[in-house]
């Protein structure tokens, strides 16, 4: 059906077009203007996920803080499981970044005084948080593209979907795609490519991410050996609507938002975070500013005893505004309003936003070592897709828009490094066997006799990871998700397409998503099987296993992709060398030499 | 070839397809009735150059029901075209102060106390006229 | 659950030479989406239906469709408020690719003609611009677009003559016009001065009505062209040595 496959070939390949490649393109060009790199996209950039981050990025700001303190933050957050190496270069260059998107025109929230404004976030010690209103995602991803406009050296493949990377002996050398709007398909050759393809959320059914969040980039380099790295960390946001998902910010709990249930209590008290802080005077790391995963537990503990609030939709808990009032709301919240006005018909001027946790965030991902590099030569991942190691078990807010920053730059840099020197071509008879093996798929697709649909398939995979593979896990449910997830692959076999077009057949799309999904979903269940302890957002309910277990586990899980079977795990140590595990503390509970910060 | 974009055609009336095009369009339309308006007031002042009579005979064709009823419309169109104007001003001339706008309301209150005021003036003026005669 | 009849509007380029109607009947409730309503056809009963999507929170901008003739964003439109039913076609005035699909390529010219970015002198080494909230406010509503392209479907003009630059690309170039810390206007004057740039527009006014952000782009057209204006009195009065900057576009 495909006979003829067209070739390009560039220096710089950026697979994924939203805040961390686009930033690793701008890096590459900047890196070595001569080179020619190509920005390939599934949709148009600004479509991208980052688009819809909304609470802000961190940076260590206020004369008052420190590195120290966001490396300890990030190393507690993380519950000691981020490669603290990493984690120190982060807090290092994340202020330097955010000034250099702010010399681009991102239009950061300002002081009067015409300084860059920051916020309360959880986890953190103190405010940090730079923001562009609550559309901080949008802005960055906005100004990125933009940027990226002034280089005439990158040129971009908008609307082109990567089938499978081109690798042979651990060494990758381009990509082959789909061109969606022709169906066309079409080699791209590449002396490095840099994979920037965001998150899995959509494996799950309650989620704050986009449609296209499918784990592609994931998938790819865990089918080509690259470890993924941590995937059992999933996080919950604890604040999303009920039923769609959609993110409501963790900056409406930094402005001072309070979650109730369902008597009108503030039951984060209850759940080491305490003691209670007045409604409107938010203190760092006590009560809503608690970390993620402790927020999305202790919703879980509520509704088990039944105190969480009947929703049309679902059980929930509300977030309570209306004490800020309305014009501060406008000012510094202004989209969500938007939001709960038109999908759950709330104004939170007057009245409490219903919400409940929503999968979030993946932080786990493509293994690569602190230059973004995979084990693959020439194969490098950033952002979301990517475990560089910054946020261990359990990721806190507004760390992640910093890391696509000042990772991207790093992955940009690099890749430009090794493009710009020599290195063996690979021959063209190599590069049609390479091509033709990763058309199988397509092929497989289009000629299929099978009765199995994509979209039943994708809504099972979603709920079986919801139910076993959710805020708590055992052992029983795991190994029925995983069961489930067998069967699935079985079916998917069996897939059928109604679709016998070639423009923009959006659901052979959907299917090979699906297919990515399904790995990487096997990932995330086998790793957190593993896992027998808990830790951050990997919380398992097993009498024995529900506490941190660091002689045992205190260390990465590696999963290996194994044809025709689950997925292999091997362990990795961690880089503690800056600061040795502890136990992490909020509320009251934190070292009486890290008292809480007092609200200015 | 798969791709094959179809460009839908723009008919002669897309104007007519949505109420927003339609006003928009009466809105242009206003100029017709005011171009009559124009041209009978040029008649006028030839008229008054060609001495007495011509002039008589100008202030009896502008007597006449037909020129009456369509000097009435130019000044209904005139009104409804200021409305309009003054209605988008605000989005052409913000006035800032601090980070604040000053509200559209505001601005197009007064440019109407502005309309208001020159009626008047006309009004004292003519109304002078009259008292001396 | 209710059902409501929904029209779409189907073109299969490899099989179409024009595109037709076909009907649907979707269930829905309080909460559903015209996107929602989509989904559910392509699920359940025409897998081949295609159309753009992808946050469901009205910040992507992928999902621009006309409902009843009117440019919406289909994750914001609820078919509770269409009780009679609804009609649903590509976005107008762009080459429609296949069935609710529209060829967004011209309109990503438009945004890259303006020069999008901050064009600045010199930066604070290390640390960022001051700008007071006064200054950010002069700017901030022009960069809330999402580049949805309701605003092109609305506007007769740039369905007229698609080398209009159109609503949001002035808009995006004023944005930066009257960001504090950008110093390339003159640059960016000769595409705005231009018979393509602001004055192409008539003022109709509809692109600022269907924008679902408020950005209201007929603002920034319209304050562009005092600008535009004011930019060839001051032009006409410089010394004839520098080449007006109509010229240098040409």
């Amino acid at each position: 059906m495909h006979d003829a496959v067209k070739t390009l070939s560039t220096d710089v390949l950026v697979v994924g077009g939203g805040g961390a490649g686009l930033r690793s393109a701008i890096a590459a060009t900047e890196a070595n203007p001569k080179l020619k790199v190509t920005l390939l996209s599934k949709v148009y950039p600004m479509r991208s996920h980052t688009v819809a981050a909304e609470g802000g990025a961190a940076a260590v700001t206020m004369a008052h803080d420190s590195l120290q303190a966001h490396f300890d933050d990030t190393v507690a957050g993380s519950d000691w499981l981020a490669e603290q190496g990493v984690v120190d270069y982060f807090v290092k260059h994340a202020f330097d970044e955010l000034v250099q998107l702010e010399h681009w025109g991102c239009p950061w929230s300002r002081q009067q005084s015409g300084e860059v404004q920051v916020r309360r976030f959880g986890g953190m010690k103190t405010e940090r948080t730079w923001f562009a209103a609550d559309k901080t995602g949008f802005h960055i991803l906005h100004t990125l593209f933009q940027t990226s406009l002034k280089y005439p050296q990158i040129s971009r493949l908008d609307e082109y979907f990567v089938l499978d990377l081109l690798v042979h002996d651990r060494h990758c050398y381009g990509v082959v795609a789909i061109e969606i709007a022709s169906g066309e398909l079409v080699q791209i050759k590449a002396a490095s490519v840099i994979l920037a393809t965001g998150g899995a959320g959509r494996v799950y059914q309650f989620n704050t991410n986009g449609g296209i969040v499918t784990g592609d980039g994931m998938a790819l380099a865990y089918r080509h050996g690259v470890a993924l790295r941590d995937m059992e960390f999933v996080q919950y946001h604890p604040t999303g609507l009920p039923g769609s998902g959609i993110l409501i910010t963790e900056a409406c709990r930094g402005e001072g938002g309070i979650l109730l249930n369902k008597d009108g209590y503030r039951y984060l008290q209850d759940y080491g975070l305490g003691p209670e802080t007045p409604p409107g005077q938010p203190q760092n790391k006590t009560m809503e500013l608690g970390p993620r995963d402790k927020l999305s537990q202790a919703f879980w503990h509520e509704q088990q005893q039944g105190r969480t609030i009947q929703h049309p939709q679902g059980e929930v808990v509300h977030l309570d505004l209306r004490h800020l009032g309305q014009r501060f709301l406008l000012e510094r919240l202004p989209f969500i309003c938007e939001l709960a006005k038109a999908y759950v018909n709330v104004d939170p001027v007057k009245s409490p936003i219903p919400i409940r946790p929503a999968v979030h965030y993946t932080m786990g991902g493509i293994l690569t070592d602190t230059n973004c590099a995979t084990s693959i030569a020439g194969l490098y991942a950033v952002g979301e897709c990517a475990s560089v190691g910054l946020h261990g078990a359990n990721r806190l807010g507004s760390n992640s828009l910093t890391e696509l920053l000042v990772f991207g730059k790093v992955a940009g840099r690099e890749a430009a490094r090794v493009a710009s020197e020599s290195h063996p071509a690979a021959t063209e008879a190599l590069l049609s066997s390479l091509t033709e093996q990763a058309l199988t798929p397509l092929k497989r697709l289009h000629n299929s006799n099978g009765t199995e649909r994509w979209h039943e398939l994708r809504q099972q995979l979603a709920e079986s990871m919801e139910q076993g593979c959710g805020i708590y896990r055992s052992e029983a449910g795991l190994q029925q998700t995983l069961s489930t997830l067998n069967q699935l692959k079985q079916s998917y076999q069996q897939l059928r397409l109604g679709d016998t077009g070639k423009a923009f057949n959006t659901e052979l799309l959907h299917a090979l998503e699906l297919g990515f999904g399904l790995d990487v979903a096997e990932a995330m269940c086998q790793a957190a099987l593993e896992r027998k302890e808990s830790r951050g957002a990997h919380q398992r309910q097993e009498p024995g296993l529900t506490k941190r277990n660091d002689e045992d586990f205190l260390r990465h899980s590696l999963a290996f992709y194994q044809t025709g079977s689950a997925a292999r795990i091997e362990w990795q140590a961690v880089d503690t060398s800056l600061s040795p595990p502890a136990e992490r503390r909020y509320g009251g509970q934190q070292q009486p030499d890290n008292p809480p910060k007092e609200s200015c | 070839m798969s791709r094959k974009p179809y460009q839908p055609p723009m008919p002669a009336s897309w104007w007519l397809k949505h109420p927003a095009y339609r006003f928009y369009m009466l809105r242009e339309a206003t100029v017709v009735p005011l171009l009559f308006f124009v041209a009978s007031l040029l008649y006028g002042l030839y008229a008054l150059g060609q001495g007495e009579a011509s002039w008589l005979h100008y202030l009896a064709w502008l007597q006449q029901p037909w020129v009456i009823a369509l000097n009435s419309l130019a000044l209904v169109a005139s009104l409804f075209h200021a409305w309009t104007f003054f209605a988008l001003f605000p989005q052409v001339m913000p006035l800032r102060f601090g980070s604040r706008t000053l509200p559209a309301w505001l601005m197009v209150s007064a440019q109407w106390a502005g309309v208001l005021l020159v009626i008047l003036a006309l009004w004292w003026l003519l109304g002078g006229v009259d008292a001396h005669q | 659950m209710p059902t409501l009849e929904m029209r779409l509007q189907r073109y299969r380029p490899e099989q179409d030479s024009a595109p037709h109607w076909q009907d649907f009947r979707v269930e829905y409730d309080d909460s559903t989406s015209v996107l929602d309503a989509l989904e559910q056809i392509k699920a359940e009963q025409d897998s081949s239906l295609s159309y753009r999507w992808s946050c469901r929170m009205a910040i992507c901008g992928s999902c621009g469709i006309m409902v009843n003739g009117v440019p919406k964003l289909g994750c914001k439109t609820f078919l509770r408020d269409y009780p009679k039913g609804l009609q649903l076609a590509p976005l107008g005035n762009f080459p429609v690719e296949k069935d609710l699909i529209v060829d967004m390529s011209r309109f990503l010219e438009h945004l890259t003609a303006i020069k999008p970015y901050l064009i600045a002198e010199a930066a604070p080494q290390g640390q960022p611009h001051r700008q007071t909230p006064a200054q950010l406010a002069r700017y901030k509503q022009f960069s809330n677009c999402i580049n949805c392209g309701l605003c092109y479907a609305a506007c007769p003009q740039f369905g007229l003559k698609p080398d209009f630059l159109g609503p949001a690309a002035i808009a995006l170039a004023h944005r930066y016009n009257l960001d504090s810390r950008d110093s390339g206007k003159a640059e960016r004057m000769a595409q705005l001065n231009s018979d393509n740039g602001v004055w192409g527009c008539t003022f109709v006014g509809y692109c600022s009505t269907v924008c679902p952000k408020g950005v209201d782009p007929a603002a920034a057209v319209n304050q562009g062209k005092i600008a535009s204006t004011l930019d060839g009195v001051i032009q006409w009065f410089k010394p004839a040595k520098e080449p007006r900057n109509k010229e240098q576009s040409k």
